[in-house]
């Protein structure tokens, strides 16, 4: 379980200011929202990749940010993160971008042949074909495939919890679809926490069990699909509306 | 309404003045940032150390990168200084001076100055910059997040094997680029001026302290470890893209020939008194 505690955040203005957000184990939400809203600053702080001037992350009822360095890295080991661009490491091939996302201490008790064997499988889970990627370097790749690449890597620990910052942004309306379901299936058979952080309000709402709204960096909306799909929030209304406006165009400018 | 978005417009009325104290106080402040951020950089690097965490293949890695790569690039550097050194000291000594103080003339160049900050300066453009433009690069498409989502420490993997190679690798640098360029300087006093071998030794023996070659050498060990530890520093800060690697990159280069020259001056009152 995810628990926001007041998370409250500036740079040069407010970001956050005050978000309380239960994410229940097991559970896929969705975190929809105009860009600059934060979504992705929240997600961040889950693992302390940034650091929340106010406010608390629990995972399991553990503090991350008043339980010392230990519950950071304990945390870190728990949770899988795939972020928006992928973030591949440009001068590692596929095979040791993937086996980076073991953990040092597991990787140090596995043989070659087993993390040569984890890598491949876990390739294979994205619909990628590892003899055909595993020696290349991210410049070599797609960007639907550096997506799952990135996918791989986060999931190759076999986390309990995974963040998904913009997994289909930059992606054609085909690869968007193709990585929502991959997503949908991942999350469901490895049992873990998601939370999604996405601009893709249908696939968001497709996906997941509940959902919620950002806005002006609180909270304005969290619910069911079914509720979200109902609700009489102008605010809430005005950014579906807009989304879904962009998500034609999209479709027509791809045909 | 009107008025109110007249006053809102209008100019500061703060004096040149207190503009002046805020430029300083903003300077002062920043200088005061980046000195708590080196310090606090220096501690994890030495923390890794002690705690074993550095992995000796990145650290070969970068010495590879360091001296190696570096190597070319050094001697002709070296060579032109031990040329440019012989010719302008032998215009100066010739008719006033016996001609063998040109060997120490040039011997006590390159071992005191010219080997270790040349040797610096050529690998601030060559490995600082690079190191700065590098670790900017993925701290701006996340790859430096992504390390440490992944429970992996920036400071161990990145900084650490980089400032052990640069304390290994300038010192080595220096000591050839010193013995290359007094070589080549008599090389160039005999062919410019005629001076004979067995001459320009006996000059360079005649003022010459093995303190001189500590210093040399304490110098590289300086400039080894601040050109990569600014360099990582500065890399780590990068922010807002490409734009923003190319400013920091830029600021790194300036960040450290400054210092390399401030170092470079503090270092005779300390050591040569």
């Amino acid at each position: 379980m995810i628990t926001y505690r007041g998370v409250r955040k500036s740079f040069d203005r407010p970001v956050l200011r005050g978000v309380s957000l239960t994410v229940e184990t097991g559970e896929m939400f969705a975190l929809f929202g105009p860009s600059g809203t934060g979504k992705s600053v929240l997600l961040k702080t889950t693992i302390g990749l940034v650091v929340p001037d106010l406010g608390d992350v629990e995972i399991d009822g553990v503090s991350v940010y008043h339980g010392g360095k230990g519950a950071l890295d304990a945390v870190r080991k728990k949770a899988g993160y795939v972020f928006q661009y992928a973030a591949l490491f440009d001068s590692l091939n596929v095979f040791d971008n993937v086996a980076m996302g073991l953990p040092e201490a597991e990787m140090a008790k596995l043989s070659k042949g087993d993390v040569a064997r984890r890598v491949w499988d876990v390739l294979e889970n994205v619909n990628l074909e590892p003899h055909e990627v595993l020696s290349k370097i991210p410049s070599e790749l797609s960007g639907g495939m550096k997506k799952r690449v990135g996918i791989a890597r986060a999931i190759v620990g076999r986390p309990e919890i995974l963040l998904w910052d913009e997994p289909t942004t930059g992606l054609d309306p085909i690869n968007t679809a193709a990585i929502e379901r991959l997503i949908h299936r991942l999350s469901a058979e490895l049992e873990v926490t998601s939370l999604l952080v996405t601009h893709d309000v249908e696939g968001g709402l497709q996906m997941c069990d509940r959902v919620g709204m950002l806005e002006g960096g609180t909270l304005r909306f969290v619910g069911t699909p079914a509720e979200f799909r109902n609700c009489a929030d102008p605010v809430v209304r005005a950014f579906v509306d807009r989304q879904a406006a962009e998500a034609a165009l999209d479709t027509v400018e791809t045909r | 309404m009107t008025v109110d978005r007249q006053h809102a417009a209008a100019p500061s009325p703060t004096s040149p003045i207190v503009r002046w104290f805020a430029g300083w106080g903003r300077a002062y402040r920043i200088t005061l940032e980046h000195a708590g951020a080196l310090g606090l950089l220096t501690w994890q690097i030495l923390v890794s150390v002690v705690r074993l965490r550095v992995r000796f293949r990145d650290v070969m890695t970068q010495l590879y990168v360091m001296g190696i790569q570096s190597l070319p690039i050094v001697l002709v550097t070296a060579s032109l200084a031990g040329i440019v050194t012989s010719q302008q000291g032998g215009y100066q000594i010739v008719s006033t001076s016996p001609r063998y103080l040109l060997g120490t003339l040039v011997v006590q160049s390159v071992v005191l100055e010219l080997g270790p900050l040349l040797t610096a300066i050529v690998l601030v453009g060559r490995i600082g910059a690079r190191i700065t433009a590098e670790l900017g690069t993925m701290v701006v498409s996340e790859q430096i997040d992504a390390f440490k989502s992944l429970g992996r420490d920036p400071v161990a993997v990145l900084a650490a094997p980089r400032v052990i190679a640069g304390v290994i690798a300038l010192p080595l640098l220096v000591g050839i680029a010193d013995m290359v360029g007094i070589y080549v300087g008599m090389v160039a006093a005999n062919l410019d001026g005629g001076l004979g071998r067995e001459e320009f030794l006996y000059g360079a023996r005649l003022f010459w302290h093995s303190w001189d070659l500590f210093y040399g050498f304490s110098k590289a060990v300086v400039f080894g470890f601040v050109i990569p530890l600014i360099s990582v520093h500065m890399g780590l800060r990068t922010a807002g893209g490409a734009e923003g690697v190319g400013l920091t990159t830029t600021n790194a280069v300036m960040f450290m020939i400054l210092t390399l020259l401030i170092l470079d001056a503090t270092f005779p009152p300390l050591m040569l008194q």
